[in-house]
């Protein structure tokens, strides 16, 4: 039935929107459907209560004079920024693993144990050792993301072809050199890759950690706002998040592909 | 001949170990000493251990029995003073042609300083590298390459890279694996030149495994035929080891010769041909440095 | 093109069907989350959560008080248990009949959601079952510029406000730090550096146990304000009596044993404690703390009085004030509150919240 002539571009597009138009479609049509029996529902808002609390956060200075979305959306990066330090160190680390037969025995085992804990149950301990301020949320991404990021590093590195290295190595290259200017150049794409489908984890300890205890961040928000139903509120949010999440990857795809043409092919 | 020689193995051999973790000899008891500026070529059957020798002597493997020295001192790593042509894997590919040709100068003359203001204005040191490396892609034929990465290149230009790379570095002693195996008869040529030109003009020595016969006979002073075929036979031993006779420079024409013909037929009927050899009771090792053991 | 029309077709066909499926789900699910007619007798769903003042829901439960009461009306009564905001969510939407809340959600979430309720039984008040803790020696007034951990919006919130309210404070004069309810009490013990946490029982008195903390302030500062209540959804309680009768006589059954102070009390008390979670010991400390209305005629008395009207005025300013009653609302007076004598706070048009006492007065006058 299906023939393989090519489709003008605007059927393509139209099918590619087509399930993200049905969705709309159906949930406008049920919330409405809600709002007829209960003017005052809120647990299933309509787009224009949706827009309008999108709006309000975001252009309108709430009771204590914050524009919400803007600090919220702040408070969550800077976490974010924060655990990214971490994240490229854990590539760094990784790479040292990878490389130093010390480090590796030293530290794999750890990490292997480390990656395979559920990091939300030990929670309540990252609590009562870094207190409730940003270092155990910081902390939390950091314990639920890193050691994934260092382990696939670390068998990034492994697999490096051993004849690059001895190569490196009759053109004088020193250890450190081998690492900076030859591993890490090659690996860090794929590590960049790794992070780019890691950042859902990120996104989910970021405001499981926001949820326990904050005084901004867009999973705090959610939480808070959760007290009185504000379902227009928290997704309008959500799908701010799942937005600032997809630019995020593109972001970075596009800079792979930018800056690092040769990789992947 | 009180010749200084740069390399020496001596007995030297190589076990490994197959799946089911049962050790089997892959080199026995190998004697080999070579002067400075040799270009010695090594054939062999496939399987025969010559990417292993070679292993040893640049250091990224040791003999399981045996010693392998440079000037006098045990190698027992690879280093600056033997560069090194793969088979396969020989480039970067995060690199395009030129940053692969220019590494080894980079990583040279490292600072952390200069790698910073590199950082900051890109290109501003490896200006004083450019007229070398053009230099040298010019050679190996790739200068309009140059902005290229390894996978948009064809297996023979590859290994011309991996060529220019290692011969930038001009170390004491170069060893290449098959280095023109993926090449075409005239690039070949071309490269057999540029070859000779820069071992004549670097003085340095050279060890080139190859499977080609032509080019082990014209290519090298010295040429070295390694087996696993002979009586009691437990790991490859060389075999063959003889002079060429023609001085360099070499023109293509004593390809013509019979002398070369009947070189690459003895080599072949006796050197490669494992009846021959089985029913042999010493090997053929003309060569005035060879070490002939006693059986 | 011949083919793109057909896939085209087949997806608008998709469409219908997903509309048709949308068009009969809300109706038919406020259908039967309301009641649904099992065999002769109607079925209903209460919810309720764990908490000092509603206990004796479970005991009404597994002392089968609730189904010899829904027996003798004909109904049947599923008791479920939830953790405490999700079971109001699920009230609202729609999932179960009646629930267990304070007057504070019972205001903010169903009532400001338009879902119009009627406050059924008025079971005790916080009478010190959520407190102000500080560490060293600190007072309300020193709280000036610190960190406070509560679950913002709460009723823990709302102990702040009156708190710094009475000392002539503002909450901008400190800073609230959110905090969920399941880490903070360890978070807070652990943690030397934060000085101040507002949250209910039992965790009070766990954090009690340390010894440099003090309760500087405790709903029973403000007796009678935060009431735990049962509430129906008003439609479903006029249509069916019969449910407020058997939960109203259920309960008053309860209450009964609960007073009695005789062995039957202490075994119905052991079963209290062990759904809660603590032993007999520390359910009868948080029981002191909780303002129970044992008898009918005493909740009868306090539902009709002056006080519930005033508190409901302190803790409606409140919502408003946090944009509890939606962020759009312009006035406190937006949703209307109706008081047994028939007296309307807010706007009469729109009556989202009723306190009834027709039920309790029944109870008290033994006509269940
Ligand atoms: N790391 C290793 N572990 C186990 N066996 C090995 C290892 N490296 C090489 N071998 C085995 O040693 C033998 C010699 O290998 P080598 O690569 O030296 O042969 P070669 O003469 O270079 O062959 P070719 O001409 O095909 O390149 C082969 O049988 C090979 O399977
Ligand atoms: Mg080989």
């Amino acid at each position: 039935m299906l023939s393989v002539t090519k489709r003008s571009s605007w059927t393509d597009t139209l099918l590619s929107i087509f399930l993200f138009v049905l969705i709309i479609i159906l949930y406008q049509y049920f919330a409405h459907q809600r709002h007829l029996l209960n003017p005052h529902d809120k647990l299933v808002p309509t787009f224009a209560q949706m827009l309008d609390a999108f709006t309000r956060s975001t252009f309108e200075p709430d009771r204590n004079g914050v524009y919400r979305l803007l600090d919220d959306t702040l408070a969550s990066g800077q976490r974010v920024l924060i655990s990214m330090v971490f994240v490229f160190g854990g590539v760094l680390m990784g790479a040292y693993m990878g490389l130093f037969p010390v480090m590796d025995k030293l530290f794999y085992k750890f990490f292997l144990f480390f990656d395979k804990i559920p990091a939300l149950a030990i929670l309540p301990i990252l609590f009562i050792f870094f207190g409730l301020g940003e270092v155990s949320k910081v902390a939390l991404i950091v314990i639920g993301v890193v050691p994934t990021i260092i382990l696939d590093t670390y068998l990034r590195a492994k697999a490096f072809p051993q004849e690059q290295v001895i190569k490196a190595i009759t053109m004088s290259a020193s250890k450190s050199q081998i690492i900076f200017k030859i591993i890490l150049p090659k690996i860090f794409p794929m590590a960049l890759d790794s992070i780019r489908l890691n950042f859902k984890a990120i996104v989910l300890f970021l405001i499981s950690g926001e949820a326990l205890a904050a005084t901004a961040g867009l999973g705090y928000r959610i939480f808070v706002v959760r007290r009185y139903m504000a379902m227009d509120i928290i997704i309008s949010y959500v799908i701010w998040i799942g937005l600032l999440s997809y630019l995020i990857d593109a972001g970075i795809c596009l800079w792979i592909k930018k800056q690092y043409r040769w990789y992947n092919k | 001949m009180t010749g200084k020689y740069i390399l020496e193995v001596e007995g030297a051999s190589q076990q490994y170990f197959d799946q089911s973790e049962k050790s089997f000899q892959v080199l026995n008891n190998i004697n080999l000493q070579i002067r400075e500026g040799e270009f010695v070529t090594i054939v062999g059957p496939t399987g025969c251990g010559k990417s292993t020798l070679l292993r040893m002597i640049l250091g990224s493997e040791r003999p399981s029995a045996g010693n392998v020295l440079m000037d006098q001192k045990p190698i027992l790593k690879p280093d600056r003073n033997r560069g090194v042509v793969f088979q396969k894997y020989s480039l970067f590919d995060n690199l395009t042609v030129r940053q692969n040709v220019r590494i080894g100068l980079e990583l040279e003359n490292f600072s952390i300083f200069g790698n910073l203001l590199n950082t900051v204005f890109p290109g501003w040191k490896y200006e004083e590298y450019s007229t070398l490396v053009d230099e040298y892609l010019e050679r190996v034929g790739l200068l309009q390459h140059g902005d290229k990465y390894p996978y948009q290149l064809s297996g023979g230009m590859r290994q011309r890279v991996a060529i220019a790379q290692a011969m930038i570095m001009k170390p004491k002693v170069l060893l290449m694996d098959e280095p023109f195996g993926a090449l075409d008869a005239g690039t070949k040529d071309q490269m057999h030149a540029f070859m000779l030109e820069q071992w004549q003009q670097t003085g340095q020595t050279i060890l080139f495994v190859t499977h080609d016969l032509e080019e082990a006979v014209y290519l090298g002073t010295r040429v070295i035929v390694l087996s696993q075929y002979y009586q009691g036979a437990n790991g490859a031993k060389i075999v063959k080891d003889f002079n060429t006779p023609w001085p360099h420079p070499r023109d293509q024409s004593v390809k013509e010769e019979e002398l070369f013909q009947d070189m690459i037929k003895t080599i072949r009927n006796q050197g490669l041909n494992s009846n021959y050899l089985l029913n042999q009771e010493e090997f053929d090792l003309s060569h005035a440095d060879a070490i002939q053991l006693a059986s | 093109m011949n083919n793109f029309k057909r896939i085209s077709q087949f997806f608008i066909l998709l469409l219908l069907t997903g509309f048709i499926a949308a068009c009969s789900s809300p109706s038919g699910q406020e259908s039967n989350a309301s009641s649904s007619t099992s065999g002769k007798s109607k079925k209903f769903k209460v919810a309720w959560s764990i908490y000092s003042g509603w206990q004796p829901w479970d005991y009404a439960n597994q002392s089968k008080i609730l189904e010899k009461w829904a027996k003798k009306y004909g109904i049947e009564i599923e008791l479920i248990k939830m953790d405490y905001i999700p079971s109001v969510e699920a009230y609202v939407a729609g999932q179960v009949d009646a629930c267990v809340m304070t007057n504070m959600e019972a205001l903010d979430m169903p009532a400001a959601s338009g879902v119009t309720s009627t406050a059924l039984i008025l079971g005790d008040y916080s009478n010190g079952n959520d407190a102000l803790l500080t560490r060293d020696n600190l007072q309300v007034k020193d709280l000036v510029g610190k960190e406070v951990n509560l679950v913002e919006l709460s009723v823990s919130h709302y102990i702040l406000s009156r708190a710094l309210e009475k000392n002539g404070l503002k909450e901008s004069d400190v800073t609230i730090v959110n905090t969920s309810d399941s880490d903070i009490a360890p978070a807070f013990i652990s943690n030397n550096s934060q000085k101040a946490v507002i949250t209910w029982n039992p965790l009070i008195m766990e954090i009690k146990k340390q010894p440099d903390v003090k309760q500087v302030f405790a709903s029973s500062s403000i007796p009678g304000e935060i009431m735990d209540l049962m509430i129906v959804k008003t439609n479903v309680l006029k249509d069916n009596p019969e449910l407020g009768n058997a939960l109203t006589g259920a309960w008053y059954e309860v209450m009964a044993i609960m007073k009695k102070e005789d062995k039957a009390t202490e075994e119905a008390l052991a079963i209290m404690a062990e759904s809660a979670g603590c032993s007999l010991q520390e359910y009868k400390d948080q029981l002191k703390t909780t303002a129970m209305f044992y008898s009918p005629k005493s909740a009868l008395n306090y539902t009709t009085s002056k006080a519930v009207i005033q508190s409901m005025d302190y803790v409606r300013k409140f919502c408003f004030s946090h944009g509890l009653l939606g962020e759009n609302a312009t006035s406190f007076d937006q949703i209307g509150i109706q008081y047994p004598n028939g007296e309307i706070q807010g706007d009469k048009n729109n009556i989202q919240l009723y306190f009834d006492s027709s039920f309790m007065e029944k109870a008290a006058n033994a006509q269940l």
